[in-house]
């Protein structure tokens, strides 16, 4: 009994000891602060612009030539005062390259053919332009709208597009405002960065380590079920810190997009956050299924460069390909199957619960199966990577490898 | 504590790897496997080390009332045929993941660690890249991660491979200190002078099967009947006279003075030095037993060697 327990200690202290080998063997603490500095220096410049940029909005002087009758002389619009000139455009746009009075010079003409054309000229390429072109494109459509007797407002019904709402008989599916969509695309995406990482790093490592002979040495002091389970775990930590990098960044960005280039208000209420423990558990469960697969595999691989079984590699991309495919239809049975299907459920079922309302039983029986599936795959991979693993020179063959899943050899 | 093995049989695929092979090993003594390449060395390493289970067979090992079918983790400290370490890693960043996965807490494996590391001339490197260090020096410290934990029992697959003769004296040091710490050795070597001075008995493998099996005098005498004595006579001898006293034994004249002569089991090297002054002045007389490189070539050339020979 004693023994037991001392032993249940021993392979503790052994699994937290590989954990750490393993996390640490590809952690880079130069890389790790630089990528975190420039998270935060991007963070920082968000909440700076926000905080500032409304004050110091500039505001720019226009210089109206010779105003056509076709044209009203726009009052001032926002930030930019219209200042009529009699001036020359050669006098007006000298004074433009001499950085004097006006920041634009604005030319509006009517040629033979009754046709309108407006020129801007301006110093150099500048951000305000834009506005400027839209300010008075706006202020243009009014002015002929009242000149054909329109209304305000029936100019706006003539220029706004129809808008179309998606109603579904199937009161499960969230309401198709892109957000859902969103969601769903971006757990895809994490959860394949996950995946990416977390069995790109153990394929070189565990490669890595039969090459360099540390296989029977590392047997000698532990177990190969506490040696995969330590390597697992070390690269599951990898790739729910990639998965937590790759969301961060990728909201930082958002973010960035939003607050500095399109001057908006910062707002993350697309974001479905209930999802996100669901997520992180069929996260888990995914990367643990996900890696122990790789690790087998990997643990029969003699030469990285030569070994037809590279190619297996590819598999756990299947489920994310499958999700994303049958994601049109979230309702539909293709989903739902995936959504149970223990080897596809870490994919499709956080997917599907972005898209539609799932009573709570559904995630945990899916959650369930894959958890019995999980403890099956650790002994069938744990029997695979110990004789993979002493195999040198020689790879064993698909049909040593199912035999192995069952009972080791 | 001794490690039984009992009419062990291993096979690959269609190859027979181990054929019915028993033995045993006695606690602290040096125990050496030997015989060519392929002939189930390392197989029934891997078998008593854990790795690999007997297809038929025991093995066995009682320790505190408790029995093993191989020798324990704890209990063992582990030199494979196909070694390497984490060339990326530090010396010392091996030698402390080795030795805590073995049970050591940090602050011993660090202090045990420097010590060892000094007895081979290395603790001015500990920080240094393993990939920095020469290959022998890379064996070195494969050799402290195998016995840095104090381990009962201590199997060394080839040892002294990929070092300098000086090296592999300091290795048969290193070895004689571990069995003065009570450790026992097993030992698989090709180098047959380092394995006469450390090892009291010996199992000769060929073809997965038990060549000898017992002490290393024993083969010696097994082998006996070929201990060869060189005769030099003060002037020619008459062949036809000395046919008398040589007919049964195997000899060959050198030249017209000088003889070599294999003794067998029914003649000692006493009878035969009171019979050759029969035949002429006797000036020297040339003992020569074979050591056991001679005596391994001959007894694995008995047996056949194997097809990869």
């Amino acid at each position: 009994m004693n023994n037991n327990r001392q032993s249940q200690q021993n392979k503790m202290r052994q699994l937290r000891l590989v954990t750490t080998w393993e996390f640490m063997q590809f952690f880079k603490w130069k890389q790790e602060i630089i990528s975190k500095l420039i998270m935060v220096g991007i963070a920082a410049m968000v909440l700076i612009w926000q905080n500032v940029k409304d004050d110091s909005e500039p505001s720019y002087q226009i210089a109206i030539m010779a105003s056509n009758s076709e044209y009203a002389l726009p009052e001032n619009i926002a930030q930019f005062s219209f200042v009529p000139s009699t001036d020359s455009l050669e006098s007006l746009t000298a004074q433009l390259n001499e950085d004097l009075v006006y920041d634009a010079v604005l030319l509006q003409e009517v040629d033979i053919n009754g046709q309108r054309k407006i020129s801007i000229f301006s110093h150099e390429k500048l951000a305000w332009l834009n506005t400027l072109q839209q300010t008075l494109s706006k202020h243009y459509s009014i002015t002929f709208a009242e000149k054909l007797g329109l209304k305000e407002h029936q100019l706006t019904v003539l220029t706004t597009p129809a808008t179309f709402e998606l109603k579904y008989m199937d009161e499960s599916i969230r309401t198709d405002d892109g957000a859902s969509s969103t969601n769903a695309i971006a757990m895809i995406i994490l959860l394949a960065i996950g995946v990416f990482t977390a069995f790109g790093q153990l394929f070189a490592g565990v490669t890595g380590e039969k090459q360099q002979r540390v296989t029977e040495q590392l047997y000698s002091c532990v177990s190969a079920q506490t040696w995969i389970d330590g390597k697992i775990l070390g690269q599951i930590l990898h790739g729910l810190k990639a998965m937590t990098s790759s969301a961060i960044t990728g909201l930082l960005s958002y973010a960035f997009f939003s607050v500095v280039i399109n001057n908006q208000s910062l707002s993350f209420a697309f974001i479905n956050w209930s999802l996100l423990p669901w997520l992180f558990v069929f996260a888990l469960a995914g990367l643990y299924l996900c890696t122990a697969f790789m690790a087998a595999i990997a643990a029969a691989i003699d030469d990285p460069n030569h070994s037809a079984k590279t190619s297996l590699m590819l598999l756990p991309l299947v489920p994310m390909i499958l999700t994303f495919l049958s994601m049109d239809s979230p309702s539909g049975w293709a989903l739902s199957f995936l959504s149970y299907f223990p080897l596809t459920a870490f994919a499709a079922m956080p997917v599907r619960m972005s898209l539609i309302e799932v009573p709570i039983w559904q995630p945990l029986i899916s959650l369930g199966l894959m958890l019995i599936l999980c403890f099956w795959v650790r002994g069938a991979a744990g029997r695979l990577f110990k004789m993979g693993m002493i195999m040198y020179g020689k790879e064993p063959t698909l049909k040593d490898m199912l035999r192995w899943t069952i009972k080791s050899g | 504590m001794e490690l039984v093995i009992s009419q062990v049989s291993k096979s690959y695929a269609n190859v027979v790897a181990i054929n019915n092979l028993s033995f045993s090993v006695s606690q602290g003594e040096i125990f050496a496997l030997l015989g060519p390449n392929g002939a189930g060395k390392s197989s029934i390493i891997r078998m008593i080390t854990g790795f690999t289970k007997p297809d038929s067979g025991k093995i066995k090992l009682e320790i505190d009332g408790q029995v093993y079918d191989a020798i324990p983790s704890h209990q063992l400290g582990y030199l494979p045929e196909d070694r390497g370490l984490y060339p990326e890693k530090t010396l010392l960043k091996n030698i402390l993941y080795f030795a805590q996965l073995n049970g050591m807490q940090k602050e011993s494996a660090l202090t045990e660690a420097d010590k060892w590391l000094e007895s081979f001339d290395l603790l001015e490197r500990k920080n240094d890249q393993l990939k920095s260090l020469s290959k022998g020096n890379q064996q070195k410290v494969q050799l402290i991660t195998a016995v840095i934990h104090n381990p009962s029992w201590v199997i060394l697959d080839e040892p002294f491979s990929g070092l300098d003769p000086v090296n592999q004296e300091k290795v048969v040091d290193f070895l004689s200190e571990l069995t003065a710490k009570g450790m026992t050795v097993i030992l698989s070597a090709h180098q047959m002078a380092m394995v006469e001075k450390l090892a009291k008995r010996i199992l000769l493998m060929n073809k997965g099967e038990a060549v000898f099996y017992g002490n290393l005098t024993d083969f010696q005498k097994q082998e006996e009947g070929q201990t060869k004595v060189r005769v030099t006579f003060a002037a020619a001898i008459n062949k036809n006279t000395a046919t008398s006293i040589l007919e049964t034994l195997d000899h060959q004249w050198i030249n017209e003075c000088k003889l070599e002569i294999a003794l067998n089991a029914d003649r000692s090297l006493n009878d035969l030095l009171a019979e050759l002054p029969t035949l002429g002045e006797v000036v020297k007389v040339q003992s020569e037993q074979l050591d056991l490189h001679q005596l391994y070539l001959q007894a694995i050339t008995k047996h056949g060697v194997p097809a990869d020979e």
